[in-house]
């Protein structure tokens, strides 16, 4: 409880940090400029932000998609990824997640789903591949956890900079390569283990709250 | 209320996407019920999308922009896709088709029943089933061949490691032996997925050193 009310206390001195020009209207002061074009394109069909979105993060999922083994299909992934974002914007909330983590999950599971198609598996299967990988509950009102989700995005890319590299290796290999901790362990010829121990120092230090309740 | 959740290194593998379908779908059931574990994959998926953002930037066509455009303009107008949202159907109600009780069961020694449906997920190699414990019902004590990863669905056993109550998560390998027992009052009902048996290693090990047989 006292670290929740720590956390609403830290937010409120926090200064809204903006890349763009325009500075945000003081009641809009948590959100990041990227969330706010993405409510623009939720709620008025906005080209000018979902161009703006797109020439942010069009280069990041490309990359994502060539770091991913589907370097023939890097482009293909980027336009599914941005149909979808134009789709689904009508659905995006400021308050429960950053764009960038939104957009995030929108690319992981366009990746999923194409590597599906390309194994002609989804035609077989009765579940789609959002159906296993959306986090459920997101008309849900939960207020302290998406004060939680700002939080933590903010925090995550400050003490993501002073992690040691052999820790960050690691969990770029598991996000960006689609790599289990076994393939990770094989790939740098070390330990099962020893990748176990890198990740779990690692989301210790950047303090997100992960405490493993039954290990 | 779960009191046994997965570990952060299995939900950063969610949120990574980089589980196998049956995996995926026993962590998706978990955090349908688990407001704990939600919150801990979307601070994952934050790491995720904090990990694209530092990549190195790849640039994009130059006419792509406009094809996107001209897709988003053929398309129907956006959908109203929050009351679709509402009223989806379960994933575990999606692949069985059917209610739970209501699914063909086998009757295996005592009081248990399975029913494999790993033919549900075409293309992966592990094992995936569905196993029902009669309520109040014992069964044999056994090991595991390799790692089983188990949620509850409905009802809760006990074994020497405490009481799993629906949607509890629990994974066991080869060092656990135990005798699960189904509470009273309800069938205890798991999903259970069996990573495939270790024997391909072996055969090919035996392979690259012909000579040491």
């Amino acid at each position: 409880m006292i670290k929740q009310q720590n956390q609403m206390h830290a937010t409120i001195k926090e200064r809204p940090v903006s890349t763009l020009d325009q500075k945000p209207a003081r009641a809009e002061g948590r959100k990041d400029p990227w969330s706010q074009m993405l409510e623009k394109v939720g709620k008025s069909q906005d080209r000018e932000a979902y161009h703006a979105l797109f020439q942010h993060f069009g280069p990041q999922i490309k990359y994502y998609a060539m770091a991913n083994g589907l370097s023939s299909h890097a482009e293909e992934l980027v336009q599914e990824v941005f149909v979808s974002i134009w789709r689904r914007s009508c659905l995006y909330d400021w308050r429960k997640a950053a764009a960038s983590t939104w957009i995030f999950t929108i690319a992981r599971n366009q990746r999923i789903d194409m590597l599906r198609k390309m194994r002609r598996l989804s035609a077989e299967m009765p579940v789609e591949t959002e159906d296993l990988w959306q986090i459920p509950g997101d008309n849900e009102d939960e207020p302290v956890t998406s004060l939680h989700r700002l939080m933590s995005e903010r925090r995550i890319r400050e003490s993501l900079s002073l992690l040691p590299e052999e820790q960050t290796t690691v969990i770029a290999k598991v996000y960006m390569e689609n790599k289990s901790h076994q393939m990770v362990a094989n790939e740098l010829n070390i330990p099962l283990g020893t990748v176990k121990s890198r990740v779990r120092l690692a989301l210790n230090k950047l303090k997100v709250i992960l405490q493993d309740q039954n290990v | 209320m779960t009191q046994h959740h997965p570990d952060s290194l299995t939900l950063m593998e969610f949120s990574a996407g980089n589980l196998t379908e049956p995996h995926a779908l026993c962590i998706r059931l978990h955090l349908d019920q688990c407001s704990h574990c939600r919150s801990r994959v979307d601070m994952l998926d934050s790491l995720g999308a904090v990990m694209m953002e530092q990549q190195p930037q790849v640039t994009v066509s130059g006419s792509m922009f406009d094809s996107i455009l001209s897709r988003i303009d053929s398309e129907p107008a956006v959908q109203d896709l929050s009351g679709m949202r509402k009223n989806r159907v379960g994933p575990l109600e999606k692949l069985l088709g059917t209610d739970l009780n209501a699914l063909p069961w086998k009757r295996q020694l005592g009081d248990l029943s399975v029913l494999d449906i790993s033919d549900r997920f075409p293309g992966q190699s592990e094992q995936v089933v569905l196993q029902k414990l009669t309520a109040g019902g014992k069964a044999l004590a056994h090991t595991h061949r390799g790692e089983e990863t188990t949620i509850v669905l409905q009802g809760a056993f006990s074994d020497k490691k405490g009481v799993f109550n629906q949607w509890d998560f629990v994974v066991l390998n080869q060092q656990d032996e135990h005798k699960p027992v189904a509470l009273e009052g309800d069938d205890c009902i798991t999903l259970s997925v069996l990573s495939a048996p270790v024997r391909l290693t072996g055969t090919f090990t035996r392979m690259l050193n012909p000579f040491i047989r």
